[in-house]
């Protein structure tokens, strides 16, 4: 082919693929400010920004948003905490039971998440955790596991042992060697780690919806309500404001993400 | 960005020195997530299973009492009418073939894309590989629920394609409401983490043995075909069975953009439960999806052993 014509055809289905990820998100963010939209129009009659007013004048939604931002950083935090020292010591030690664990956490990832909710539901009867925050912080900190256990656990593995080996020899106790040594260096998969979670907590709408509805709605779980019974504008604007911690995270880890950390942590070793 | 990514040799994980001490510290390290897991997910599993089974006692009490239509084992014999009865509903035989159809489309249009962006950004980087590859992991933080929603409107009656084919003087399919959203809402969200994953081990396949097979005289497409492909075989079936597990058992994006029926199994397992209140045909619809999805699971714990023996940890 000639280089010109491979070149022209590679933009084309550039250009086709930025179509179909952005086009949608463009086509919905638009209607936020649209006071009303003819078809077959390409942009709205009119722009306005009274179904933001909307948005902020409702308490329900509000209480929403605060919601799934209590929700999320404290997901992070208890999974970080129950599966952190787990990620180091799959990465460090070798002990009975290692592998049956690693492959414990992927067996559970796969079983469908619909049909988890529907049995966790009998446990959380009888234990009395329906509507409560803990059930729901529980199937939060569920969805992470696979996330806080893999991503930091490649992380630590990462960490030449020359250099923790060398910091001993220098006279540093374990303590210091982990955190100013190994630590440091699993930091960045860490991090990758700990948004995966967050944006999974944020994402979580199913498991919230059974657990927690209606004592306790979510942005993701009144998304299903508002779509149903507000006007297509109203739902644009709370999507616009659910996307906006998800954006900001991107443009903050964006490199570690796609630096690899992610993929390294798909790999039981 | 990708670019970035280095070769690392895959990291043999190998045990500390005082083996005994490290044994019983990194089992105690371990079991935090474990417990969580068996508890919260093992525990459930294995009572829902016992529901499917006919088995109302104890825990099953309440749900069994609650729900319609519940078969019941006699005695300790578990009984297979609750999965006999789902096998020759019509409608959800349909489900089957329509979940199985659209994990298979959805996963191998995910993987081409991914392949072929990683393949890109590989052999010619620049501006536009960089854009490909910053794209495709767009749709991983934007939240599911947005992105049908989002995924539905435009592609509806009066969505974006529609409107420009209308200016055009054309006509153009409604493809809300109907598996073709599905697959594309299916593709739009697996996209970032197939990407992640095979374009990574796609940059690891070192240089110096494309440079040898091109001395050699090999073709690009036999470049691609007999070295670079094969030799990230193991992160593409990783990929690829997260991507099919992922979509088997998915929700949001057929609940929202999907026809009625028929639909993905992850619906009816909401609208049995909820909807229906017969929760154990849900429960035997998740683990019958379960059984498919534990078939895909082998390949990927095939691939990763197959990984740590060419690395030689095993």
């Amino acid at each position: 082919m000639p280089r010109a014509l491979s070149r022209g055809v590679v933009v084309l289905l550039a250009a086709l693929l930025a179509l179909f990820i952005i086009g949608p998100l463009l086509w919905l963010a638009m209607r936020a400010f649209a006071a009303s939209w003819t078809y077959p129009d390409l942009l709205p009659d009119a722009w306005t920004f009274r179904w933001w007013s909307v948005v902020f004048s409702d308490r329900a939604l509000g209480v929403a948003v605060q919601n799934s931002l209590f929700f999320a950083p404290i997901t992070v935090l208890v999974s970080a905490v129950i599966c952190l020292p787990a990620a180091y010591a799959f990465a460090r030690f070798e002990f009975p039971g290692r592998r049956f664990f690693l492959i414990g956490v992927f067996a559970a990832n796969s079983f469908p998440k619909m049909g988890l909710f529907v049995s966790l539901a009998a446990l959380f009867y009888a234990l009395n955790l329906m509507n409560t925050i803990l059930g729901i912080l529980v199937v939060h900190v569920l969805g992470t596991v696979v996330f806080m256990t893999w991503i930091p656990a490649a992380a630590f593995a990462a960490v030449p042992r020359s250099l923790e080996e060398a910091a001993r020899d220098a006279g540093a106790s374990k303590l210091r060697t982990f955190f100013s040594v190994t630590l440091p260096m699993a930091l960045p998969g860490i991090l990758v780690a700990a948004i995966m979670s967050f944006l999974s907590s944020f994402d979580e709408a199913q498991g919230t919806y059974l657990v927690g509805a209606p004592d306790y709605m979510t942005m993701p779980t009144q998304m299903y309500s508002l779509v149903l019974n507000y006007p297509t504008q109203v739902a644009a604007v709370f999507s616009i404001l659910l996307a906006i911690p998800s954006v900001a995270l991107l443009l903050a880890a964006h490199k570690h993400i796609v630096g690899g950390h992610l993929a390294e942590g798909f790999q039981i070793k | 960005m990708t670019a970035e990514v280095e070769a690392r040799p895959a990291v043999v994980v190998r045990p500390a020195a005082p083996a005994a001490a490290g044994q019983t510290r990194g089992l105690l390290m371990a079991l935090p997530p474990m417990v969580l897991i068996a508890f919260f997910i093992g525990f459930p599993v294995v009572l829902a299973f016992g529901f499917s089974l006919g088995f109302t006692g104890g825990l099953n009490r309440t749900v069994a009492l609650i729900g319609q239509n519940v078969h019941t084992a006699h005695g300790i014999v578990p009984t297979l009418s609750a999965y006999a009865e789902m096998f020759t509903n019509a409608r959800f035989l349909g489900d089957l073939v329509v979940t199985v159809v659209v994990t298979v489309v959805s996963t191998t249009v995910v993987i081409l894309l991914a392949v072929g962006i990683g393949l890109y950004l590989k052999f010619s980087g620049g501006l536009i590989g960089k854009l490909l590859s910053a794209l495709a992991v767009i749709p991983l933080f934007i939240p599911v629920v947005i992105a049908s929603w989002a995924i539905l409107g435009f592609y509806s009656a009066n969505g974006f394609l529609r409107s420009v084919a209308a200016n055009l003087g054309l006509g153009f399919p409604v493809w809300s409401y109907t598996l073709v959203t599905v697959v594309i809402g299916s593709v739009w969200t697996s996209l970032p983490f197939a990407t992640l994953l095979v374009t990574s081990g796609l940059q690891a396949v070192p240089q110096a043995m494309i440079d040898a097979a091109r001395d050699a005289g090999a073709s690009f497409w036999r470049v691609v075909g007999s070295v670079v492909v094969p030799m990230a075989g193991v992160p593409i079936i990783i990929a690829t069975t997260f991507t099919a597990i992922g979509i088997l058992g998915s929700f949001t994006v057929p609940y929202f953009t999907g026809p009625n029926s028929p639909n993905m199994l992850g619906v009816d397992m909401s609208n049995y439960f909820s909807a229906f209140n017969q929760p154990q045909q849900a429960v035997v619809i998740a683990f019958i999806v379960f059984a498919i999805a534990s078939g895909i699971a082998a390949v990927y714990v095939w691939a990763n052993f197959r990984s740590a023996k060419e690395s030689g940890a095993v």
